[in-house]
């Protein structure tokens, strides 16, 4: 009885997971998207064994002499800093970094504004108010500056980084999940299932949740996104993890070395990676809209 | 309608308290004592406690918050640890700047965005109109420090066309708002930033506008309008924008929250005295009054303009107020 439950519980997921492939590859735009975060997923997995170089050694050229700014060449790909660090090598170490921080503070999030929402949408009344009330107060919170404060206060560390953006990231989900569990509450078939008898923890996620999933799917990309620009922005302005090296950590020390006027290949490897990283989510975010919202399909 | 302007007033009083209050929390009650920064342990034990006296540091703290609170709503927002300036000083001279810039970045978003919005639509599935798609989301997902440097990259360092920074020429900080504007200088330096601010909201609302374009144009009133041979710009611009332009200004409320946040990274990037600077710089030297109060003012300005936003939409959409519990 038990094995057969597993069993049907792979099937199940197996058959979830094809769903999910052929909603991402049924769009051009989206199945580009997802093969870039596949292509950056392994670079992040494997980057210390694709790093050629430590990206905190001071590189010399073939001759001997000190490779400081060169731009791209045979040596170096993707060029040197002032202090003649190795910009590939360090591209490679910072896409760890960077998808860590985007796919740990985006699952949290998610998970957070999603139970919240559905919490609130399927109890409603004093339950709903109160944790309406506190999301509007998060809303009352200017974005950026309310990660900086949080990571001056705590400390410029990773998990505080994490910390801080999973605080307030969570609140769109969980407004837009709440608007959705609401509609899905009126529907028949949750009577049905309130009337057999079912617990509210089973109605909730037996019943509600997989009709919330692709929103739930597409906040999750929103959520990811949103925490690379994040930590880009934060680190940019100096508020990263000095011990790891991410993109935004990358431009901030190009910011800070004034080599802005020549380096022109600092600055477009890591600026690349993150247009292409988060356009790639908001591509395959794309595709879960049209399931989410079956009117935009016609279009 | 005057009964829903009063709740949502006291709900932004309320959301203002609430914000005021875990602002109090972080400073006072986390780890990386704030003091530390005035009070030396190396101090004399004595000093150091007439220190904390006079701070009011050694009084229980529910009467720090109460006396937090007094301070707060009368203005008293203490000095910075740094120039020893008035924080209210620095902030009112700040405040005004970062409008500024707000209000040009906006109004690009806004006009660029609703007209490209309705061109899209009308030529729908044109080459221009995924061109736009594609156009807009790349500058969405560009983090704004990016298409800042590739501007001063290429219009500053390379072409030598606009200033790198600041608001007005070294030394030449004129007398009043009105002086600011008459300077050439001043409008060289507000292109840039008002640009990368512009380019990073462009696609919401040029989005949202091309999608409720398309929806009005399914309407029976517009296929009435063009039966009566009116001219398809006619319909476009007269009958179909002004009713497609309702979704936008439902997202105007969520544009202007995350606008105050962008603000900070220009503003450090164009070196623009404004308030997200300020923040940058205050929060980056451990200048907590300065930090604290910074965050206060911009978290005012949020939940304000959340507010107007409100307001606006259920002014413009009479339907909203009928609801006894608010917008949904």
């Amino acid at each position: 009885m038990a094995a057969k439950t597993r069993g049907n519980a792979l099937v199940n997921i197996k058959r979830l997971l094809q769903e999910h492939y052929q909603i991402i590859t049924s769009n051009r735009l989206s199945a580009t998207g997802l093969l870039f975060i596949v292509i950056f997923m392994v670079v992040a997995i494997f980057a210390p064994w694709i790093a050629p170089n430590d990206p905190w050694e001071m590189m010399y050229d073939s001759s001997g002499e000190f490779a400081s700014l060169r731009s791209p060449s045979w040596q170096f790909p993707l060029g040197t800093t002032h202090l003649g660090y190795d910009l590939f090598s360090q591209l490679i170490l910072a896409t760890r970094t960077t998808l860590l921080i985007g796919s740990v503070s985006g699952g949290i999030s998610i998970l957070i504004g999603a139970n919240i929402g559905l919490i609130s949408g399927y109890y409603g009344g004093k339950i709903d108010e109160v944790l309406m009330r506190f999301t509007d107060i998060l809303y009352g919170m200017p974005f950026l500056p309310f990660i900086i404060v949080l990571i001056s206060l705590f400390g410029r560390r990773l998990e505080f980084i994490i910390l801080a953006i999973v605080l307030i990231i969570w609140r769109t989900s969980a407004r837009v999940i709440r608007a959705q569990t609401i509609s899905i509450k009126q529907r028949q078939f949750i009577a049905a299932a309130k009337a057999r008898g079912c617990s509210d923890f089973r109605i909730i996620y037996r019943h509600i949740l997989p009709n919330v999933l692709p929103l739930l799917l597409l906040y999750a990309a929103f959520n990811i996104a949103w925490s690379v620009i994040t930590e880009a922005s934060a680190s940019f302005l100096g508020f990263g993890d000095g011990e790891t090296i991410s993109w935004g950590g990358m431009l901030y020390e190009l910011w800070l070395s004034g080599k802005t006027r020549v380096a022109w290949w600092w600055f477009a490897a890591p600026s690349i990676c993150i247009v292409l990283l988060v356009t790639s989510l908001v591509f395959v975010s794309r595709a879960y809209e049209e399931v989410a919202n079956p009117r935009l399909r016609k279009r | 309608m005057l009964e829903y302007v009063l709740r949502r007033l006291l709900y932004m009083l309320i959301t203002l308290f609430a914000v005021a209050s875990i602002l109090f929390l972080l400073f006072r009650m986390l780890p990386g004592e704030a003091t530390l920064q005035v009070i030396s342990p190396a101090m004399d034990e004595a000093v150091q406690q007439r220190m904390k006296a006079a701070f009011g540091l050694d009084k229980p703290v529910w009467h720090q918050y109460l006396i937090y609170l007094k301070n707060l709503v009368s203005l008293e927002w203490g000095r910075s640890f740094v120039s020893a300036q008035e924080v209210t000083a620095i902030i009112s001279y700040r405040f005004w700047n970062t409008l500024l810039l707000m209000a040009s970045g906006l109004c690009m978003t806004l006009t660029l965005g609703i007209g490209f919005g309705i061109v899209m639509a009308w030529k729908r599935n044109s080459p221009l109109d995924v061109a736009g798609t594609v156009i807009g989301l790349i500058f969405q997902a560009a983090p704004p420090f990016i298409t800042g440097l590739l501007l001063l990259m290429i219009m500053s360092y390379r072409l030598g066309l606009f200033p790198t920074g600041g608001m007005y020429p070294p030394g030449e900080r004129p007398e009043n708002l009105i002086g600011l504007l008459l300077m050439p200088a001043f409008w060289e330096r507000i292109v840039l930033p008002t640009i990368t601010v512009g380019m990073y909201y462009l696609a919401t609302p040029m989005l949202v506008m091309r999608d409720s374009m398309l929806e009005v144009l399914g309407s029976d009133y517009i296929e009435l309008a063009r039966a009566k041979g009116l001219k398809p710009s006619t319909v476009m611009f007269r009958h179909a924008a002004r009713n497609a332009l309702l979704g936008v200004v439902t997202l105007a409320s969520i544009m202007v929250g995350f606008a105050v946040g962008g603000q900070v990274v220009v503003e450090s990037l164009f070196s623009w005295p404004g308030m997200g600077q300020l923040m940058v710089e205050s929060a980056a030297s451990h200048d907590y009054p300065v930090a604290q109060g910074t965050f206060l003012m911009l978290a005012i300005l949020v939940i304000g303009l959340n507010f107007l936003t409100d307001f606006l939409y259920s002014y413009l959409d009479p339907r909203i107020t009928v609801s006894s519990e608010g917008i949904k």
